[in-house]
């Protein structure tokens, strides 16, 4: 495999609702970031890949519109994903092991705030003939699942609380973070259930932003960054789709995907020292601790997305933040992790580390 | 025991709504309709005017300039001929879609075009555009009608 | 490190304005098709890349989550593109990316749309708020496109006639096409109803149900395949921007600049002579002449010479969409892939009916959004001498 680091981070506040900028607005300003951080023009970039989804921006075709952002002029080397823009930075690491550019943009822009009721929204993520007539509500699968968790005795409300209280505590330091603050877990344990065992802040509030990495190969990594993070391995899996199908308290795709992305890095998640998980429930956090092997890291030090989830751009960012602990020399060795489905049907996940392989 | 017919189909309403943003460039661009105000804007990169003008452009990635007032008339540079019922239609077809390059603007804007018949319209035919009345006008492109022959000979 | 890749296995399904199947059941119909050519189990299969246009033509939202088990996903790592129309092509260049990179050595590249579930017209014209309510939709877009293309090139008007005549009268060669009128007449598309100036009902696309699926591998593997591969030997894609002052959409560059890449991994610089058949993203006729000249195989604005000539038609030098193309079915998620196994099932003299004779070398080639998304694959018999 070709070394390839990621050499720039940037993000854009995750906010409750953004009513002024549209798509290409909110992501141009969060790509010069990235650009100028690294020290590049736009005419650099060899490859362009991005990730969004219809659905969030009400709209068919929607990210054609984010493509004014990037200035495709001349002619440019791009795709983009309906999904995740995590899985956007795993063809973008894909298409620098072909030997054809050095440098590619990956960007992702989620805008959770567009649809009026996620409930009419987020349903049509499930098997059309018969799970989605039942529209279940939006949490209502993750509600599920954590009920699981805590039958099994692999988690307790109180538990929860405490998940929360740390990452919204990690959150005040995170200018991008969408909400933070210090409530203690009485405070947390207080308020009612929205799909229990969840309470409204065990659930990852949607919020909009836009996220950029670039990523460099080999030498170009070294030229462009101090510290560059380098992606030692990669890999992503999918569960069955049938919440009632698998047992909802383990995480097979995501532990074989770590194992995977192990093999090709030399290390596994039990050795980072970072960890940032795309939990957009509290209960997945241990779940995939679990699932990742994860031991001594420090989890969602960002906070994560219980702080702030800018729909498909959460994924990225997690990768981001990741690469950013080591960029900053925080960290060693660092995992990220980024999911969609209902109850943690597709996972990807990331082994970065501050040596090339 | 007979089984039942199989089901075939099953009918599953979706119905999603959705905040739309049209942006900061956009919005000045809208509030400018209005009032009956065509507004354009220039990048300072490739001297490329717009209209309308997004906020920046989406070739040099540059702020466009401030905004300038255009009249609004300008010249069907192509069109088409809407010949069948459609959802979403005002008038009842035939009409013409045109793309109109407004004089002073590098870009073309899309709209229709009536008071003429469609076969004759044509490219290179001089436009202007009709506003609707007072209790009409809003932020939005609707605030003009349609488009019509400058030159009441050539309708 | 770099090996030569090709097609071992393509899969389809039957298309029709409405297949009373699930989306799954259509999807698993090409999958087992391609699964079923190459002689291969799910299990061989090391990563699976889904094509599919836009969630809200049939509802369905991140479908690659429903379609984990009809695609033998579980397990497997998946990825869902979306470039608009181009999609198919830039799935199935994508997984091809996967084999090189060295993530996978079998890709399984789906592709499918159930336009019966939704509106797809709608879909393409709800007025956004601000804007005019103009009611055009795709063909209004396109129409205009067209219109300059004729009065750049001075095309006679039966251009277009001529070209629906061909593809239509192709499809009935093709058992899994939509739409199959084996007796049409040029006569019969003049007189059908005028959709948008100059556009002509049996000049357009339909929307259909379908699927397709194809496999893609590497040279090591393709030595096992029970059937012909189809090599590849160059692909690219290319994107440009939209909106800016002085585009020309009728002749894009990320059109000629797509095309120009693939043909120098292929070492082709006489298109028109060395490319036997072209399976190109024809959704309205007229798009014929314009593709044929912006991907290089006419000169500019005398692309129509060669309908013209007869030289496009299934017996003619240079035969277009002998499959039937785009006119003859359009399920839109597929189609980019269709025109690529197509050209892929050419080359591997695997085309039934509708197989042009001694092709050797192929053009698949897929366009999206407003002509801002090209992708184009060069295929063919022989197994290319040094890796593209």
């Amino acid at each position: 495999m070709r070394d390839v680091a990621v050499v720039s981070f940037a993000q854009s506040p995750c906010v409750p609702a953004n009513r002024d900028d549209d798509m290409a607005e909110i992501v141009l300003p969060v790509l010069r970031d990235a650009l100028d951080a690294a020290g590049l023009g736009r005419d650099d970039v060899d490859f362009f890949a991005s990730g969004s989804h219809d659905f969030f921006e009400g709209r068919t075709f929607s990210y054609i519109e984010s493509l004014d952002a990037v200035g495709a002029w001349p002619p440019i080397s791009e795709s983009h994903v309906e999904m995740d823009a995590a899985w956007a930075f795993a063809e973008a690491w894909a298409w620098l092991q072909l030997g054809e550019g050095e440098i590619a943009l990956v960007y992702g822009i989620g805008r959770g705030s567009l649809p009026a009721d996620l409930d009419q929204v987020l349903p049509a993520q499930l098997d059309p003939y018969l799970l989605a007539p039942l529209r279940p509500h939006r949490d209502a699968l993750a509600g599920l699942q954590a009920a699981a968790m805590v039958d099994a005795g692999l988690t307790s409300e109180r538990q929860l609380a405490e998940v929360v209280a740390r990452c919204l505590a990690a959150a005040t330091a995170n200018p991008a973070a969408q909400t933070s603050g210090r409530p203690s877990v009485a405070e947390l344990l207080a308020a009612p259930y929205v799909a229990s065992p969840l309470r409204a802040h065990d659930v990852a509030p949607f919020g909009d932003a836009a996220a950029v990495v670039v990523l460099a190969a080999g030498p170009a990594a070294r030229r462009l960054a101090e510290r560059p993070a380098w992606v030692r391995g990669l890999d992503h899996r999918m569960d069955t789709h049938y919440p009632g199908a698998r047992d909802l308290t383990r995480c097979d795709s995501a532990q074989l995907a770590g194992a995977r992305a192990a093999e090709l890095a030399g290390f596994a998640a039990a050795d980072a020292e970072v960890a940032e998980l795309h939990t957009e429930y509290s209960h997945q956090e241990a779940l995939l601790v679990t699932a990742l092997g994860l031991e001594k890291a420090q989890l969602n030090p960002s906070g994560g997305p219980l702080a702030g989830r800018p729909a498909t751009a959460t994924g990225l960012v997690r990768l981001g933040e990741a690469a950013r602990r080591i960029m900053d020399g925080g960290a060693e060795r660092a995992v990220a992790h980024a999911t969609n489905g209902p109850a943690l049907q597709h996972n990807l996940v990331c082994l970065l580390a501050g040596e090339p392989g | 025991m007979k089984l039942p017919e199989p089901v075939t189909t099953m009918a599953s309403p979706l119905r999603m709504e959705y905040t739309y943003v049209a942006g900061a460039g956009r919005s000045v661009f809208l509030r400018a309709l209005a009032e009956r105000r065509m507004l354009a804007r220039r990048c300072p990169g490739c001297a490329q005017v717009y209209l309308p003008p997004p906020e920046f452009c989406s070739r040099c990635l540059r702020p466009l300039g401030a905004p300038f007032e255009l009249d609004g008339r300008g010249v069907v540079s192509t069109f088409c001929v809407v010949n069948f019922p459609f959802p979403g239609q005002v008038y009842e077809p035939p009409y013409v879609v045109a793309h109109i390059r407004i004089d002073g603007a590098d870009t073309r804007l899309m709209h229709l075009v009536r008071e003429v018949a469609p076969e004759r319209v044509r490219i290179g035919l001089r436009v202007e555009p009709v506003w609707v009345a007072d209790h009409e006008l809003a932020t939005s492109m609707t605030s003009i009608r349609y488009y019509r022959p400058v030159e009441p000979a050539d309708a | 490190m770099s090996t030569p890749l090709a097609v071992i296995g393509v899969g389809q399904s039957r298309q029709a304005k409405r297949r009373e199947v699930t989306i799954g059941a259509l999807v698993r119909e090409a999958v087992d098709g391609a699964l079923a050519d190459a002689e291969l189990g799910f299990a061989d299969i090391d990563a699976v890349v889904l094509s599919k246009t836009p969630d809200l033509f049939d509802g369905v939202m991140n479908p690659e989550l429903y379609l984990a088990d009809a695609m033998g996903a579980v397990g497997l790592p998946v990825t869902r593109v979306f470039t608009g129309g181009s999609v198919g092509g830039h799935a199935a260049i994508f997984g091809a990316h996967l084999v090189t990179a060295g993530l996978a050595r079998r890709v399984l590249v789906v592709a499918y749309s159930k336009e019966s579930e939704g509106n797809f017209t709608w879909a393409l014209s709800r007025a956004l708020p601000f804007s005019a309510h103009l009611g055009a939709g795709a063909g209004g877009h396109f129409a205009p496109v067209i219109r300059e293309y004729i009065r750049r090139s001075g095309a006679p008007e039966h251009i277009g006639w001529q070209v629906a005549v061909n593809h239509r009268r192709n499809a009935a060669r093709n058992p899994y096409a939509h739409i199959r009128r084996a007796g049409i007449t040029l006569d019969e598309v003049r007189d059908s109803p005028v959709l948008w100036d100059p556009i002509r009902y049996l000049e357009s696309c339909p929307s259909s149900d379908g699927s397709c699926a194809v496999v893609i591998t590497d040279a090591a593997h393709a030595a096992h395949a029970p059937n012909p591969p189809a090599w590849i030997h160059g692909l690219a894609w290319r994107t440009e921007t939209g909106h800016f002052a002085g585009r020309d959409e009728v002749n894009p560059r990320a059109g000629r600049d797509c095309a120009a890449d693939a043909y120098r991994q292929a070492g082709i610089t006489d298109p028109a002579r060395e490319v036997d058949v072209a399976e190109l993203y024809i959704p309205y006729s007229w798009y014929e002449p314009i593709w044929l000249e912006n991907i290089g195989l006419a000169e500019e604005h005398r692309g129509w010479r060669l309908v013209d000539a007869g030289r496009t038609a299934f017996d003619g030098d240079l035969p277009v969409n002998p499959s039937g193309g785009v006119l003859s079915g359009n399920p839109t998620g597929a189609t980019g892939l269709l025109r690529f196994a197509e050209a892929a099932l050419q080359v591997r003299g695997m085309a039934g009916e509708h197989q042009v004779a001694g092709a050797r070398r192929a053009i698949g080639h897929a366009m999206g959004g407003a002509s801002q998304f090209h992708a184009l694959w060069v295929v063919g018999r022989e197994r290319p001498e040094v890796a593209r």
